[in-house]
């Protein structure tokens, strides 16, 4: 349907451009209230800072004591996603702990802040809190309960996608911006070339989307316009397994490797910030200073973090925007940025959506699609606050799970932990499908061909972020093969599947070797002997 | 850079992080190529104890055909403590209570306590068919086990009786954890390691108000109890060793038991005994190979052993003491049966849901027994001993017990 | 306990060790920490597949002339080596494994994703291809149903690359159906138990005969004979056309066969082999080795004239890394490494790593340095040797044999100087 009267298989309402959370949620929500969609994302979807951070459900604690604005907006998003996202959130709760060495006073301030935010802050006594995490600094003297939880966003940007789809968006991953098209001073539509066809493609839409994150200060150059964003780096460690069951915060102003947060099966601590060049955020490499920094600020939350095996350690981009009148870049927003580039900029046809975080993406989508209604002409409401995305319907792992099979083991319980009600899709009819793929994230056959086939997966690390495969301990060291193996044989296509397995396996060296020492440098030991030793995948 | 300090060993609960997925153990787990059912030692180990810090709910059920037999653990490279991650979750997450078949086999002291004073009545009915197809339906233990026997006097009784008044005439002593087979159903093993201490220069003590070791309990999810008996044997122990040089026992598992999963999986500390608890054969090697005792061997005595390393004693790592024991022996013609599972592991066997995994498991060594034909196998565990007696048809012996008829002397 | 060698860890270094000072009469005991690296064996062993600078070596004779000093075959010497490379396939058949192949020339093996790969010997049941080109015009390549560590595709894209036609096919008997309600444990070795019983075997069999046309070879996953290589015979006789084994991703059947094979032999030749136990607390006075603990000995030490440490490298435990250093876990002995952290690893999987070359300082009869002194009476074979790189060089095998040859003769020679 269009709300325009589609002459073309070529033209839209609406041309969203990045398929990070802003992006896939704005696709969403415009196809929601019924506009013809296209999203064109120039790699996978959740690629960029998206798919880089905590994965923290955010209650805006955080924030609370310097932005109440961002603070009322975490919190507000938070109840929302705990309804309308409930198979990609975990509601862990979360401590605020000061230390000996914190300013103990700071405590009040905080829950006061919190509270007139709206966030239920609770002072707690620290043995309660040791009771409720036992993982946490035991020489804790406050601590602070707030409702964070934790949020995955690979299978929360994967849900919106597939609404959008299931709601009539075209999704085209894979497809990169060449250039706009248009028409004096208004955007009338895209060139795209496609990397999976090495097609052009031109597009065309009244309205234009700029949801490319730290890339659309590229993107809106290529439109004439500019955005003053600032790359700024956070590095981040996972660790093997969960240490925490609840998000542990220090509690003092922002700091550098201040929060741990539960996700799946593994923690995550973070971050450091810096501010890299644009030519550097293509490529990010962890430090081992900022790897020596995040085990030792994180072993102040959670001493045990240091004797903990650690998986990876990755950064993310924050794609921070300066304030239009601060060009300098000291006087940084990290709300959400809406621009209107006709009033803005004189150009038509064009909107950008940065800043903001991945908790407030729903948000940001809804003011989007708010602003492309306004344009079109279009009156449709928001529903994003109320309709569930799919796979987040009320139920949990257990109900979901006993439904489908009546009894339910570890890999059937995983599944459907990752897949929510969507799970009834997953074919598991026979062994094969219920065969192990990943055996430390407990990914079947079954669950690599439904992504294979209905949620756009091209290569292997695309089916890690749809799966999980190859996020455990192994980081693929058993399953790439596997899963590759099955990609290969689906599209018929062995050349290009060894080369995705290569490129799968640096993908995940990139991640290890900064904390390539005990047991993560055993087991990279036995993966490059496998897969150059046994395999010689090398030539 | 200056040194963190940190990160210099990955240490966590049952060391399962160390698990690199070189799928080593699932080729030596003996349930796997017999039960499809069983998730294999990776993925119920290590693999599974992630999931599961994620949430209980990802514990499974079928964890409960693990035998415990810790092979796994014997061939893991990187040391992960394996069968211990799978008790502890069982431990930790399995709901459901013990049957009232489960704790009949698992209170071997209490049912042991009970069967000795009636024994020939026990014993004869054990042996009906009809008894035994109302066990095989009700209590679903299965009709074509055959029961360890009672005996009608227990060990500590006899002990009383016959030899308590002789031990005190020795400078050096040790105590004896007989556990409850030794007790129960065999007191001539107890018999037979009072005989050879005695020969060695040592007195023999007995723990007063020794528990059952908790072997049995454990595997069948009566933690509360094991743990009170573990409580109870390393108290009754530390008591011991102010005056005996060692607490020494005579099965494989009762001493692994103690040593190992009193820590492991009870959290009982047994620090102040652990290094001085230990099985007979061990402490007799170091006091022959010291040369502070001789044990004097009939010259009449000819025996083809064959001996069985039971799975505990595999992992105990002294299989070793046991065989050159008994090899020492003149007159003995000895053979060292490959490394095999028997199948029975304790009362896991004894469950009709298992008879035929267990049978399954058991095979490979039944056949080498078969084909070595020995007139006798030595063995360091009484279950294992019911398991190779019933299906073999060959007799077993403890390696205590074939020293005590190989040294001179009176029994 | 008194031997007259202790040797440390159990893989194929220690076994070759103990079995050559075992068979020479000497006392031996392994203390083995775990099955060992070669359970991930590709069916064949590698000698040395390119030198340190990247060649690729074919003559291996001329190839050793151009080796640093510090490595481990320098250190054998030319000479000596060269030697060893003579006689190694007696030295193996005399513990029951047949090698094919030239012990002085590299031939080519078809690795599990279809790769080409130079190698030096192979296992009884595999075979070595001459050079890199495909000797069949048409073969089958047949996987066992719903086996997810063998890829037929892999390997028929290469073959097809190369100018050969490839026909895939699966084998599906009964009995792997209770296997495969399975859903982790569908594994080579578990399927090699299954396919070591005689009646399954023959469906095997009969299944691929019917599937074959007018191919000339099979190409199988190395899921055959876990017991004896002579399956393969009997395999070719039965389907009548080449049988070409391909291995597996992990575990190996043949390693694990090859791997139980030597410490039986040991264990036969009177050797002590204590499986699942762990070397501590070493005892040392002046610069010799007194005696060693174990975990499960616990008081009771072992001694030994001589003592060998072939504990292996990362993966084996004989060497860890801490975010600082590299260690040597038991006697904490000398190290050649990188000390910066970022100097370990090349940003490409791939590529050379240097932390793999990393190992134990020896003097030129391979005995240990501790503190920069010889420690008389401690040597070291196999992957724990600093001085090369293995997996760059495709050396691991042929450090593992020979160095545990020369450590060997170096402790019979020392014995008989000093009698």
């Amino acid at each position: 349907m269009s709300q325009h009267g589609k002459k073309n298989v070529n033209e839209f309402d609406v041309i969203i451009i990045g398929g990070g959370i802003t992006g896939a949620g704005t696709a969403r929500d415009c196809a929601l209230r019924g506009l013809d969609v296209l999203l064109i994302e120039r790699n996978d979807i959740a690629t960029g800072a998206t798919g880089r951070n905590h994965g923290l459900l955010h209650s805006g604690a955080r924030y609370a004591v310097t932005d109440q604005e961002s603070a009322q907006e975490c919190i507000r998003e938070n109840m929302i996603l705990r309804k309308v996202a409930r198979h990609c959130v975990e509601e862990t709760d979360g401590l605020f702990i000061t230390l000996p060495e914190d300013d103990l006073a700071y405590q009040e301030k905080f829950a006061q802040a919190c509270r007139s935010a709206g966030i239920g802050a609770e002072i707690i006594d620290p043995k309660e809190a040791i009771r409720m995490e036992p993982s946490v600094n035991p020489s804790i003297i406050g601590a602070v309960k707030v409702p964070d939880g934790s949020v995955d966003p690979f299978r929360l940007t994967s849900a919106n996608i597939t609404d959008a789809k299931l709601h009539g968006a075209k999704i085209m991953v894979y497809s990169e911006l060449t250039g706009f098209i248009k028409d004096g001073n208004t955007v009338k539509g895209v060139r795209v070339h496609s990397h999976i066809t090495g097609e052009d493609l031109e597009f065309y839409a009244p309205v234009t989307v700029n949801a490319g994150g730290i890339w659309g200060h590229r993107i809106a150059e290529m439109a004439g316009v500019t955005i003053n964003m600032f790359p700024a780096k956070g590095a981040l460690l996972i660790f093997g397994h969960r240490v925490n069951n609840v998000v542990l915060n220090r509690c003092r102003k922002p700091a550098n490797a201040d929060i741990l947060v539960p996700g799946d099966t593994v923690c995550v601590i973070g971050t450091t910030s810096s501010h890299i060049p644009f030519d550097e955020v293509d490529n990010m490499k962890v430090t081992p200073d900022e790897v020596d920094l995040l085990l030792t600020e994180g072993a102040k939350l959670a001493p045990s973090l240091a004797t903990t095996r650690i998986l990876r350690a990755y950064a993310g981009v924050r794609p921070l925007v300066s304030a239009d009148d601060d060009p300098s870049g000291r006087n940084i927003s990290r709300g959400i940025v809406l621009l209107d580039h006709e009033t803005r900029d004189g150009i038509k046809g064009f909107i950008s959506i940065t800043g903001g975080k991945l908790m407030t993406y729903r948000l940001m989508a809804e003011w989007t699609a708010d602003a492309v209604c306004r344009k079109l002409g279009v009156d449709r409401k928001c529903q994003t606050m109320d309709i569930p995305l799919p796979g987040s319907k009320n139920e949990d792992i257990e109900v979901i799970s006993k439904k489908i099979w009546g009894s339910a083991g570890t890999i059937r319980k995983a599944t459907a932990g990752r897949h929510g009600d969507l799970t009834s899709r997953i074919p598991a009819g026979n062994r094969y499908d219920t065969s192990l793929v990943c055996e430390c994230e407990e990914v079947s056959v079954g669950e690599v061909r439904y992504a294979m086939e209905e949620l756009d997966v091209h290569n292997l690390v695309d089916l890690r972020r749809r799966t999980r495969v190859g996020m455990g301990t192994c980081q693929g060291e058993l399953c790439a093969c596997r899963a590759a193996g099955l990609i290969s044989q689906a599209g018929n296509c062995a050349r290009e599947g060894k080369k995705d397995l290569k490129h799968f396996l640096n993908e995940r060296w990139k991640g290890i070797y900064p904390v390539g020492w005990g047991d993560a440098l055993r087991e990279s030991e036995y993966s490059q002997w496998i897969y150059t030793g046994v395999c010689g995948l090398e030539n | 850079m200056t040194e963190m300090k940190m990160q210099e060993n990955n240490i966590s609960e049952n060391n399962f992080e160390q698990c690199i997925k070189c799928t080593v153990c699932t080729v030596y787990c003996p349930v796997v190529p017999v039960n499809p059912e069983y998730p294999g030692p990776k993925q119920a180990g290590p693999d599974g104890e992630r999931l599961r810090l994620k949430k209980g709910i990802f514990f499974d059920q079928t964890l409960k055909y693990c035998l415990n037999c810790k092979r796994c653990e014997v061939a893991c490279p990187s040391g992960v403590r394996i069968g211990d991650i799978i008790q502890a979750a069982k431990i930790r997450y399995g709901k459901s209570r013990p049957k009232l078949r489960d704790f009949m086999l698992a209170s071997t002291d209490m049912m042991g306590g009970i069967a000795t004073k009636v024994a020939p009545v026990v014993n004869a009915t054990l042996k009906i068919k009809p008894v035994k197809q109302i066990m095989d339906g009700v209590l679903k233990i299965d009709h074509r086990r055959s029961f360890p026997e009672y005996s009608s006097q227990t060990f500590e009784s006899w002990f009383r009786k016959n030899a308590l008044r002789d031990q005190e005439k020795f400078d050096r002593h040790v105590a004896y954890f007989h556990g409850c087979y030794a007790n129960y159903n065999y007191p001539q093993l107890g018999k037979d390691f009072v005989k050879v201490m005695n020969a060695l220069g040592y007195g023999v003590r007995l723990l007063d108000g020794e528990k059952c070791c908790g072997v049995a309990l454990v595997s069948n999810g009566m933690i509360n109890q094991a743990t009170r008996n573990a409580r109870r044997n390393i108290k009754l122990m530390e008591g011991a060793l102010s005056s005996c040089e060692a607490v020494l026992g005579t099965s494989s598992s009762c001493s692994f038991t103690i040593r190992d999963e009193y820590p492991h999986l009870l959290g009982v500390d047994n620090s102040s005994v652990r290094d001085r608890m230990e099985l007979a054969v061990k402490f007799i090697y170091r006091l022959l190979e010291s040369g502070k005792a001789k044990l004097e061997f009939r010259d009449d005595f000819k025996a083809r052993i064959a001996y069985h390393v039971p799975c505990h004693m595999e992992k105990l790592g002294w299989g070793i003491f046991s065989a050159r024991l008994v090899k020492m022996i003149p007159g003995v013609e000895f053979t060292m049966l490959d490394s095999n599972c028997c199948g029975i592991a304790g009362t896991y066997g004894f469950k009709k849901e298992n008879y035929e995994v267990s049978q399954a498991i058991g095979k490979p060594l039944f056949d080498q027994i078969r084909a070595v034909d020995p007139d006798y196998v030595a063995c360091d565990c009484e279950t294992c001993k019911w398991q190779i007696e019933m299906s073999t048809g060959y007799k077993v012996m403890n390696p205590i017990s074939i020293l005590a008829a190989a040294i001179k002397g009176r029994d | 306990m008194k031997f007259d060698s202790i040797i440390i860890g159990g893989g194929l270094s220690g076994l070759v060790c103990g079995l050559r000072l075992q068979k020479a009469g000497r006392k031996c005991a392994i203390i083995s920490s775990g099955q060992s690296a070669m359970h991930f064996s590709s069916g064949y062993f590698d000698f040395l597949d390119r030198t340190p600078d990247g060649k690729t070596t074919k003559d291996l004779k001329e190839a050793l002339g151009n080796l640093p000093e510090e490595h481990p075959y320098s250190k054998i010497g030319k000479e000596r080596l060269t030697g060893y490379m003579g006689s190694v396939k007696e030295f193996f058949s005399g513990c029951g494994i047949k090698l094919g192949g030239d012990p002085f020339s590299n031939g080519y093996r078809i690795t599990p994703t279809g790769n080409f790969k130079p190698t030096w010997l192979s296992l009884e049941d595999f075979s070595l291809l001459e050079n890199e080109s495909v000797p069949w015009k048409k073969v089958l390549i047949a996987n066992i149903e719903g086996f997810l560590d063998f890829n037929t595709s892999f390997i028929a894209e290469s073959l097809e690359s190369r100018g050969t036609a490839c026909r895939t096919s699966v084998i599906d008997i009964e009995e792997m159906q209770r296997l495969r309600r399975n859903p982790s444990e569908m594994r080579s070795a578990n399927i090699a138990r299954v396919l070591d019983r005689q009646e399954c075997a023959d469906k095997a069999v009969s299944q691929i005969k019917q599937q074959l046309q007018d191919e000339e070879a099979v190409l199988l996953p190395a899921v055959f004979g876990l017991r004896t290589p002579e399956v393969k015979d009997r395999l070719t006789k039965a389907i009548g056309r080449e049988v070409f084994f391909v291995a597996t991703m992990p575990p190996s059947v043949p390693g694990i066969r090859t791997q139980m094979r030597l410490k039986e032999e040991f264990e036969a030749s009177g050797g002590v082999f204590l499986a699942g136990d762990t070397a501590l607390s070493p005892e040392l006075a002046g610069s010799r080795v007194m005696s060693i603990g174990t975990v499960n000995f616990g008081d009771i030490r072992l001694e030994a004239d001589s003592y060998v440490l072939a504990t292996g490298s990362f993966f084996s435990k004989g060497l860890s890394a801490t975010p600082e250093r590299i260690v040597e876990n038991i006697f904490g002995l000398d190290i050649i490494s990188d000390t910066q952290r970022e100097r370990w690893y090349d940003t490409d999987f791939f590529n050379r790593q240097n932390y793999i070359s990393y190992g134990i300082r020896t003097d030129s009869r391979m005995r240990c340095i501790k503190e920069g002194s010889t420690v008389e009476n401690l040597y070291a074979a196999g992957s724990v040797l600093g001085g090369s790189n293995p997996l760059y060089e495709g050396s691991g095998a042929g450090t593992a044999i020979f160095t545990a040859m020369y450590v060997a003769d170096s402790i019979l020679s020392s014995v008989n100087t000093t009698l």
